[in-house]
């Protein structure tokens, strides 16, 4: 089909739709550029929030997994059994070289991983927050400096550097959790700049200098709660991030090893024997479920992400 | 001028700041700080280690011991392994060629196939191909590196038998380094297409909405000529940067994979040094792949500025 026509059949659609999605539409003329029919874009548009809708459940199930493992998982994670036993009806997933049940230990393991992956992105998101707030109200030269900081880490491998570290200090989930979420708040920062940047200019916050409310005040009361819908989408995408960092670092034998999570079972499997010995239902299983969380939780931000574009478009900028 | 100013004080400071943090590490850990400097797990006398003292010069203060190690660093001095007995610097160098090797080819396939089918994705977001590799990509970019590497080493080296599963080479000749290098290489270069797949398709579905794209297409120029002549070269702009910053994760990501393939390079290297407590290397190793890293964004911004004039110009 050319790409003319193809144009003019959109538009000819788009006018028997209501109004204000046309005025949507209207703003650049020639936005409508390279669009397939507006009957495919509905149902791209329902493809996607069936997406959303899957990655949501799958979200809510690996959480339940977290919070009530007790009520998924046969047996308790250190209760031991014949090792090395493939998958039978008494366990489902077999048992692993020092006879733990894989399927328990599985269950087990999301509350670990989870854990690592939330506080990580907290505590990153919270600093990015607050330095890029303090940048982009403050800006001149509290601005130039903490963006040259921001620029200047951004180059740092954190990876390496992590590895460095966790071999100084002894492994622990908490020094995981601190160093993971301390080397990844830059771009949270860079995000945040900017959008204060926007925001400082806007009526409301103006009419709260001129009443003399304090920048603290402003800062946390104005402008915050109007960047939140743009932090959120962040904060799933450094959770996402921080779960494959822990998964790699345990998998280099730097995670707690008395807590087991899916990289660490994951590294165990591969370098105890799971991997030579063709034994697929102990090293699968962890690496898929990394895979599945960290994707449901990727897509749940990426979701969060559009709806947050719809939001700006509509408007919700008018100072 | 003084954009060029900005940034050559930007990198200093960067360069400054994993300089002190090396050099800081070791005497700020927990524990005796000559062990933390030689490594754990490394058989030394009394007597030797008041020597190593000495000539470590841990007994000096604190500028003093800065000074000589930044002068040692600038002599390209790392240290002295005393796990592998000899001089960090070598060791690295020797298995960094093989490295550099695999994740250059890698990230050269990755950025080019990433870069195009993103290109193509971007232009027609809505088609169901476009759908497609764009799911596909995002769930690979949520594989972790070496759980990818673990699932084609065991489809096509261990059940199918296509490749050999470790090592670079049987004999030291191309075909042989080929056969053993095809595998980690196909799974680097996705794991590096997918990050640029991402980039270049939002990069694309910006620019296409630039007027000078809707003038290409009133002048009458075709699909593809709009796509490959016009937008594809604005739109690669941001893979340039994000090529850059990303060197370190791609790097380490490299690193990965090269254990699980056992290839004898920085990666193994890395774990042994991790497994044996061998301070002195890891921190060599932080080193060279910071700097690497550095140098990887220094080079982006000197091709930023070639490619793009809007750079160059005073705004």
């Amino acid at each position: 089909m050319s790409q003319s026509a193809c144009i003019e059949g959109s538009c000819m659609k788009e006018a028997c739709v209501e109004e204000n999605s046309e005025k949507r539409q209207e703003k650049p003329g020639f936005k409508l550029f390279g669009e397939v029919s507006f009957r495919s874009f509905r149902k791209h548009e329902s493809s996607l929030a069936l997406f959303n809708w899957i990655s949501i459940l799958l979200f809510t199930f690996f959480l339940f997994m977290a919070f009530f493992p007790s009520s998924l998982a046969p047996y308790a994670p250190e209760e031991r059994f014949i090792p090395y036993e493939a998958p039978s009806g008494r366990h489902l997933l077999g048992t692993n070289d020092i006879g733990n049940d894989i399927l328990s230990e599985l269950v087990f393991g999301a509350r670990i991983s989870i854990t690592v992956g939330f506080a990580a992105a907290l505590i990153s998101t919270l600093i990015g927050t607050v330095l890029g707030l303090c940048a982009g109200y403050f800006r001149g030269v509290l601005d130039e400096l903490l963006m040259g900081f921001t620029d200047v880490v951004l180059v740092i491998p954190k990876i390496p550097l992590i590895i460095v570290l966790g071999a100084f200090l002894r492994p622990s989930i908490w020094i995981l959790i601190l160093v993971l979420g301390l080397l990844s708040w830059e771009s949270t920062a860079r995000v945040t700049r900017s959008k204060a940047l926007q925001l400082r200019e806007a009526g409301y916050v103006k009419s709260a200098q001129c009443m003399g409310f304090s920048p603290y005040h402003i800062m946390t009361s104005d402008i915050f709660p109007n960047i939140i819908h743009v932090l959120l989408p962040k904060f799933m995408l450094a959770i996402a991030s921080a779960m494959i960092s822990e998964a790699s670092l345990s998998f280099l034998g730097l995670g707690d090893i008395s807590l087991k999570s899916w990289g660490i079972m994951l590294s165990f499997a591969f370098f105890r024997g799971g991997f030579i010995r063709d034994m697929w239902w102990w090293y699968m299983p962890p690496g898929i479920c990394i895979t599945f969380c960290v994707l449901s939780i990727a897509l749940v931000g990426f979701g969060l992400e559009a709806k947050e574009k719809e939001y700006s478009e509509e408007g919700a900028n008018i100072s | 001028m003084s954009g060029i100013a900005r940034k050559v004080t930007r990198y200093f400071a960067s360069f400054m700041l994993i300089a002190v943090i090396n050099f800081t590490l070791p005497r700020l850990m927990p524990g005796d700080p000559i062990k933390n400097l030689i490594g754990e797990d490394v058989y030394i006398s009394e007597k030797m280690m008041e020597e190593l003292r000495l000539e470590l010069g841990l007994n000096m203060p604190l500028s003093e011991q800065f000074a000589s190690y930044l002068s040692d660093l600038l002599h390209l001095d790392l240290g002295h392994s005393y796990h592998l007995h000899a001089p960090v610097a070598e060791i690295l160098l020797n298995k960094m060629e093989w490295t550099l090797l695999f994740v250059g080819i890698s990230v050269v396939i990755g950025s080019l196939l990433g870069g195009f089918l993103g290109a193509l994705a971007g232009w027609k977001p809505k088609k169901k191909v476009s759908r497609l590799t764009s799911f596909a990509f995002v769930v690979i970019s949520c594989i972790p590196p070496y759980f990818l590497a673990l699932l084609t080493l065991y489809l096509f080296a261990f059940k199918l038998g296509l490749f050999p599963s470790k090592g670079f080479y049987d004999t030291p000749e191309i075909g042989s380094v080929l056969h053993h290098l095809f595998l980690p290489t196909c799974v680097m270069s996705v794991f590096s297409a997918s990050r640029n797949f991402l980039v270049m398709r939002g990069s694309v579905i910006q620019e296409k909405e630039q007027l000078y794209a809707l003038y290409a297409r009133a002048k009458g120029l075709h699909d593809t000529g709009i796509l490959f002549r016009h937008i594809i070269k604005n739109a690669s702009l941001p893979i340039i940067t994000l090529l850059a910053l990303d060197f370190g994760f791609l790097f380490s990501g490299a690193l990965f994979i090269e254990i699980v393939f056992s290839l004898n390079g920085m990666g193994l290297l890395i774990y042994d040094a991790i497994m044996g407590k061998d301070y002195p290397l890891l921190q060599g190793a932080f080193l060279v792949i910071a700097f690497t890293a550095l140098l990887a964004n220094m080079l982006a911004d000197l091709l930023y500025a070639l490619i793009d004039p809007r750079v160059r110009r005073p705004a």
